[in-house]
């Protein structure tokens, strides 16, 4: 095996690539438009969805409250709340959206308000419905502002100082690095979207470069030439670890660059009251270096296994339980109480989205990072092991 | 002394396994947790030499086991049994080494890059085989003269005619100048004037630089163009191998009168050569020909007769066609007589 069989067998593989369509929309249009599609452009839009949403008037039903007509009167004065007609059938209103929230207010609530009864108000809600959840914010605030108010004046009745009700104020502040704050916001997910995107970029080439290869006829082609099997397992290899990463590095590029965009244009990043987050280059640089031999793996198992299809099509079934099996480990590190320890930092997938996250929080856990480097390094190697075996294997080369 | 051979294959055998698949939904159920494994000989037990400077038809029906002695000719893949050497090498072994010294055309498939121009295949395959500049240069000029394949070196090869790309994998095939050829089914596909192309090539070749030529095919005007000598394999089993000549000349058994008739008034006349052991068949409007057995009529005893019968512009006596003795071999009827 020579350097110059690699680079031979990669640069053909490269060319080869790089011409063909599928690769190309698979390795670049898919991550520098779809991705950021995906995430800015569906959190831009549920953003302004939530915000026109909050514009809206909410429809509410008071049951009750006829005895209470200073409270009621109260409600229909303020801003953004429009009262529906009293009905019976206000949950059936409530599930058809026709209200957005019910509120049940107790006989003889004014005049309890006066003296020193506490009745209870009950709001009816459509749980996990935005619209709703908007109509009992309001009507929270405005229930709060009554009982704030209702204190008060049972305070001055008693002639006792209005402080009593409140003896201190509780005031919480974020004391963390804007480091870490976006560690803990985005460092689960940003390492499994770039595991995500290492799997799919890679997915196509390891397809394309083998069974699709035998499927075209070229691979007894290629096997008459002079290069050594274990230097078109390394070409072939290389070329889909340069497709794994150039997805997922594009993808990153892309992303950054449209949030940056839209939260510009939003002014968000401005002034002292600017997005309080940051991330440091070492930590990018770092998590990539992590990606690193998981991408090698995720590149040669995948090569392995599309090998061993007689089709394309075949491959693609083959192929396609691995997303699970990659995602799995990825959202289990997302889960809370799971952390980095002696025994986590040998799984792979798992490993490196954890070491991860706590590198994006600017966290280095030196003697983890050098135990999953090495251990995920091993498995690559052991991979490629299996690799060139196959590619030994007339069996599976020629199976039909 | 008798000249080294170039090929030489010994008691050649190769066995795959195969998963043979039951049938029904029991069987497909069955077939999940019991896998029933049968062992088929698709080489067995082949002998044959090959001298230098030799041109030889490896024929046989589909599935005889044409493709995999080639395969392992080509040191693609490795016999059962049996022992192969080709210019000097063991091609298994000694892969790396050997396959500098072979050329390898499938028919159906390509050694050229489906979505790159030509000409980076053959730069790429110049890279790979260690052809210098200047020896490339040449032979580029060399294949353009007998080929004439400039006018496409820039085309992806996606976009090439089947005749085209033929020509350029040969071309690819021929760039580091080996001794020996292998082609599999090099003219499947084409149309006559393409064929006739790669013929002419190859006589070429084989004249110019006495490059050993073994293919296979299922078109035997190829066979009768090129090769002197035939290999005829099914099942496994080599059935003859030797000059195409002798193979005629023991299984000659008919042969063939083509007369065009002068005018369409003479059309009835010809029914009458439709029986006793004559075989009339129209070949066209005016055009017809009898197959005959000439141990049972001479052949100056039919053309006495037909023009004595019909007004003739045109008559041609042929032998049989090769495709009808072959096609009688692969059917089993003609073992015995080839094998005795």
């Amino acid at each position: 095996m020579s350097w110059r069989s690699i680079g031979i067998v990669y640069r053909k593989e490269l060319i080869d690539s790089l011409r063909d369509r599928r690769t190309v929309i698979s390795m670049i249009v898919i991550p520098v438009l779809a991705m950021p599609l995906l995430t800015v452009g569906i959190g831009y839009l549920s953003v302004s969805l939530i915000a026109r949403a909050r514009r809206e008037v909410s429809r509410i039903m008071v049951l009750g409250g006829a005895d209470s007509p200073g409270v009621v009167d109260a409600l229909r004065g303020t801003e953004k709340i429009e009262l529906a007609p009293e009905s019976p059938d206000f949950a059936t209103q409530l599930e058809n959206k026709q209200i957005r929230a019910a509120v049940e207010i107790p006989p003889g609530f004014e005049a309890a308000l006066k003296g020193s009864d506490s009745p209870t108000v009950t709001i009816f809600y459509y749980e996990d419905e935005t619209r709703s959840d908007i109509a009992v914010e309001r009507l929270n605030a405005f229930f709060n502002h009554l009982k704030g108010a209702t204190v008060q004046q049972r305070l001055v009745a008693h002639d006792l100082p209005p402080g009593l009700a409140q003896p201190f104020e509780i005031l919480s502040k974020n004391a963390v690095s804007p480091e870490k704050l976006f560690g803990n916001r985005f460092g689960a997910i940003i390492p499994y979207f770039i595991i995500l995107l290492c799997m799919t970029g890679a997915m196509y080439p390891a397809m394309d470069l083998t069974a699709g290869e035998k499927e075209r006829g070229t691979m007894e082609t290629i096997l008459c030439s002079p290069v050594p099997r274990t230097g078109l397992v390394i070409g072939k290899f290389l070329m889909v670890l340069t497709a794994s990463l150039a997805t997922a590095a594009l993808a990153l590029v892309s992303m950054a660059f449209s949030v940056v965009v839209v939260l510009q244009s939003k002014g968000v990043l401005d002034g002292p009251e600017g997005l309080r987050m940051a991330v440091h280059a070492t930590s990018v640089f770092g998590v990539f270096a992590m990606i690193l031999p998981i991408a090698m793996l995720m590149s040669l198992v995948m090569l392995t296994i599309s090998l061993f299809a007689k089709s394309f099509r075949e491959a693609q079934s083959y192929l396609s339980p691995m997303t699970i099996v990659v995602i799995f480990p990825a959202i289990f590190s997302m889960l809370p109480g799971v952390e980095l320890n002696a025994k986590t930092a040998l799984v792979p997938i798992l490993n490196t989205s954890l070491v991860s996250k706590e590198i994006l929080a600017g966290t280095f856990h030196w003697n983890y990072i050098v135990l999953i480097f090495a251990s995920t390094c091993v498995y690559a190697a052991l991979a490629m092991v299996a690799a060139v075996r196959m590619f030994n294997r007339e069996e599976v080369l020629f199976r039909n | 002394m008798a000249p080294e051979p170039l090929i030489e294959v010994r008691d050649l055998c190769k066995y795959f396994r195969t998963f043979h698949r039951r049938e029904g939904i029991w069987g497909g159920i069955q077939n999940l947790f019991v896998r029933d494994y049968r062992m088929v000989k698709a080489v067995d037990n082949i002998n044959f030499t090959i001298e230098r400077g030799e041109m030889v038809g490896y024929i046989g029906p589909n599935g005889a086991g044409k493709s995999t002695t080639i395969k392992m000719l080509t040191g693609i893949l490795v016999p059962s049994s049996g022992e192969i050497a080709v210019n000097g090498f063991v091609p298994y072994r000694q892969r790396r080494q050997y396959v500098n010294t072979i050329g390898v055309v499938f028919g159906q498939r390509t050694q050229l890059w489906w979505d790159i121009a030509v000409v980076e295949s053959f730069k790429l395959l110049r890279r790979i085989y260690g052809v210098s500049q200047r020896d490339f240069d040449a032979r580029m000029e060399q294949f353009n003269v007998i080929l004439g394949i400039k006018d496409y070196l820039h085309t992806p090869v996606r976009k090439l005619s089947l005749g085209e790309r033929m020509r350029c994998d040969l071309a690819a095939a021929l760039l580091h100048n080996p001794p020996l050829l292998f082609l599999d089914e090099p003219t499947i596909g084409l149309d006559v004037v393409a064929k006739d192309h790669i013929r002419h090539f190859l006589h070429a070749i084989n004249r110019e630089f006495q490059t050993t030529v073994l293919l296979t095919t299922h078109d035997l005007d190829d066979i009768e163009e090129l090769c002197r000598r035939i290999v005829i394999i099914d099942h496994g089993r080599l059935l003859y191998d030797g000059p195409l000549e002798r193979l005629k000349r023991k299984l000659l058994r008919t042969k063939q009168v083509k007369f065009v008739l002068k005018d369409r008034a003479q059309a009835d006349g010809v029914q009458i050569f439709s029986s006793d052991g004559l075989n009339l068949e129209q070949v066209d409007e005016m055009t017809y020909r009898i197959r005959f057995d000439p141990a049972q009529i001479s052949t100056s005893d039919l053309i006495r007769q037909i023009l004595a019968t019909v007004e003739v512009r045109d008559l041609l006596i042929e032998d049989e066609p090769i495709e009808e003795i072959v096609k009688r071999i692969y059917a089993g009827e003609a073992l015995r007589e080839i094998t005795a």
